[in-house]
């Protein structure tokens, strides 16, 4: 099969807001732009399935006609993200995040964007409303756009990148792009844990192929895990509906035992915290803490019952949700079931990656050509994301795609190394060729359970260490030896795996890594054998670079703008509220 | 949810793999269903369980109705995979007009 060459200035990877959001920039600024998706452009990665709301300041808001608290501001807005970030925020990328989300919120509105109501610092639209939007703005600029590409690795020349190989996954045939920059907008690595409320072509691949060329990788520990996420029967898997509904209408959450079990882990945290954003960790924390005592339900979560009479729950819930319809699914079995009284089964669900590959105020990384944006970059939501990743793809999708396109209209573009891109093509075709050995399907649920169970929304050192022990042995032992039931390359679902948990397997050995140095607990990364924050040890960033082949890992500063960090320890459920009392009395979500 | 009682359905699937032959063949597979299974779900089971070699759009799939990939036919009926929930025996075929790439996956486009 023959492998095709494909020449562009820019190259974005992602089909999400991030990319989408990016090729607009770049197609903008004239430079000849493909954007590549892994499923469909506007029909992929976490953003359609977003809830959705987009965040900015009440004041801005109030400003572009919407409900928005007035009495917010910008300064107000940065200082509450910092609090909830347990101020491991960069504050250089957080200022941006601030200054720009007004500016991205409108030409959103202007491509036609519809929105359905707003509260103090936010404006609820969906997912592919966002992307819809989008989408229409694009077509006003000569982007071309490819679905069904999965980028694999980025290439290089000299230590800079020349551009990117991808595998169409509906032939299978190879694909290089030969580009003076590449974006990289591909998402979080949701699929490395079960359950999670990503779409399933989330497996970090941006991430790996970064860390694999050279580039820095930071926060890596850092993982959102929703609560209340679906967790049974198979059809509502990872399902955020029972996350939305708790915030809409009170519900109780008990344990195996019929005890309500929140009330346990710190019960003004329980007051302040439940009904906003904050409630991801706490209740995650606090959930998780229940299965690890035993006290779980059969799958490994917890009970979801209504806490209010049935006939208002359901007028309640159909305010919002009309027929039991969330996203395209029917619920109105669930609403049965809660309106009877009966309880569902939630829990813990990976959701959203903080961390992710290091970059400046311009998208730019440590490797030259390179750009990142949305939620495979570095956040600058700290140890804790509370506000909207909505708006972040969007302030720095935007940033990417200029910088990129700029930095094109610069330089000439390096020559593709055939020579790697053969060495590369041969390790990825490996498994087609092997006739026995480790099925794709077994390794990846065997690492996703244990990615729960000892990454998951708690951690202690023996844990991290024997997942620690168990991936260096998947990576040595059982990956050399995947192989796939069919040899043809049309649409493999296995073959497609062998390369994901390539990736898969490396984002959780460097998570878990980064998981077991930083010893004390601080927003979404709870350790329970350190359970509390530590400000004058551990506010620190660790980053992960690849240094002769081996993970190197190093501690830096933290970038602080206005915001100067406190001082001292303090037992991690009383950081938590300490942080939240810290923010203002601007109401809403978040 | 209450837990329903387990009983087995038969899953009839085409199969059509041009790497390997011309001509496309159906596959019955027998799928346990203990609980509120969608198609996708079934074919998950599948995929994961009793014959890994089968193609159908999951390599992106939203699992929440959203993305409108997973359409194929079910008995007879184009639907989407993960939205139609599993009750009975069924036959699961890529719809008649598009481009069969491998099993149920299927292209607008060439091959």
């Amino acid at each position: 099969m023959s492998t095709q060459i494909i020449k562009t200035d820019v190259l974005v990877v992602g089909g999400g807001g991030a990319g989408l959001r990016a090729a607009i920039e770049a197609g903008k600024n004239n430079v000849k732009t493909i954007l590549v998706c892994k499923g469909s452009i506007g029909r992929s990665g976490a953003t359609e399935l977003a809830g959705a709301d987009l965040t900015a300041d009440g004041k801005s808001l109030r400003n572009l006609g919407f409900f928005g608290e007035p009495k917010d501001s910008k300064e107000t807005w940065f200082s509450d993200i910092v609090n909830q970030g347990y101020y491991l925020n960069n504050q250089k990328l957080l200022k941006i995040y601030v200054q720009n989300a007004p500016k991205r919120i409108k030409e959103l509105l202007d491509w036609g964007m519809d929105v359905g109501f707003s509260e103090e610092r936010a404006l609820f639209t969906s997912g592919t409303g966002i992307t819809d939007a989008l989408k229409r703005s694009i077509k006003e600029y000569n982007v071309e756009m490819i679905d069904d590409m999965m980028i694999t690795d980025l290439l290089t020349r000299n230590g800079k990148v020349v551009g990117a190989i991808g595998v169409d996954i509906k032939t299978g045939r190879f694909t290089i792009f030969q580009s003076k920059a590449v974006i990289l907008a591909s998402g979080g690595w949701h699929k490395a844990y079960s359950p999670n409320a990503g779409s399933r072509e989330l497996t970090g691949d941006g991430q790996a192929a970064a860390y694999r060329i050279g580039a820095e990788l930071v926060n890596m520990e850092m993982v959102t895990f929703c609560c209340n996420v679906l967790i049974w029967p198979p059809c509502w898997l990872g399902s955020i509906f029972t996350y939305i509904l708790h915030m809409r209408s009170r519900a109780d959450l008990v344990n195996d035992k019929g005890e309500k079990f929140l009330e346990k882990y710190n019960p003004k945290v329980v007051k302040i915290g439940t009904s906003t954003e904050w409630n991801k960790s706490f209740i995650s924390i606090a959930s998780m803490l229940e299965v690890l005592d035993g006290k779980g339900t059969p799958h490994g979560g917890v009970y979801f019952k209504r806490a209010v009479p049935s006939e208002a729950y359901e007028q309640q819930v159909l305010q919002f949700y009309p027929g039991w319809k969330f996203k395209g699914v029917d619920f109105s079995e669930m609403g049965k079931t809660l309106k009877e009284g009966s309880p569902v089964e939630v829990g813990p669900a990976a959701e959203y990656f903080e961390g992710g590959i290091s970059i400046n105020e311009n998208c730019e990384t440590n490797i030259s050509g390179l750009y990142a944006a949305g939620e495979c970059a570095l956040s600058p939501f700290g140890a804790n994301r509370v506000s909207a990743a909505t708006t972040e793809m969007l302030v720095f999708g935007e940033i990417a795609g200029r910088s990129a396109a700029m930095f094109a209209k610069k330089v000439s573009g390096g020559e593709i190394d055939e020579k790697q891109v053969e060495r590369l093509q041969e390790k990825m075709l490996q498994p087609l060729k092997r006739q026995e050995g480790v099925k794709p399907v077994r390794l990846r649920k065997h690492i996703q359970k244990m990615a729960h169970e000892k990454l998951g929304p708690v951690r202690n050192d023996s844990g991290l260490k024997m997942f620690i022990r168990e991936l260096e042995r998947v990576r040595v032992k059982d990956f050399p030896k995947l192989y796939t039931s069919s040899g043809s390359r049309k649409y493999n679902l296995e073959w497609i795996e062998t390369i994901e948990l390539r990736n898969i397997i490396l984002l959780l050995e460097i998570a878990a890594k980064a998981a077991l140095m930083r010893t004390e607990s601080r927003g979404v990364h709870y350790r329970s054998d350190y359970p509390y924050t530590d400000y004058d040890n551990q506010l620190k960033e660790i980053v992960i670079k690849q240094v002769n082949g081996e993970p190197s890992m190093s501690r830096r500063p933290v970038v602080t703008l206005t915001m100067i960090p406190p001082t001292g320890r303090l037992p991690y459920f009383e950081a938590l509220l300490k942080h939240m009392k810290a923010h203002s009395d601007i109401g809403g979500g978040h | 949810m209450k837990q329903a009682s387990q009983r087995n359905i038969k899953v009839k699937i085409f199969r059509f793999d041009p790497f390997v032959s011309e001509s496309p063949r159906y596959d019955t597979f027998e799928v346990p269903l203990n609980s509120r299974m969608s198609v996708m779900d079934v074919l998950d089971y599948i995929y994961e369980n009793l014959d890994n070699s089968i193609a159908y759009y999951s390599h992106s799939a939203c699992h929440q109705s959203i993305c409108g990939r997973c359409m194929m036919f079910i008995n007879g009926k184009a639907s989407l995979a993960c939205k139609t929930i599993v009750t009975e025996d069924i036959t699961v075929e890529p719809p008649p007009k598009f481009t069969v790439i491998r099993d149920l996956f299927w292209t607008k486009g060439s091959k």
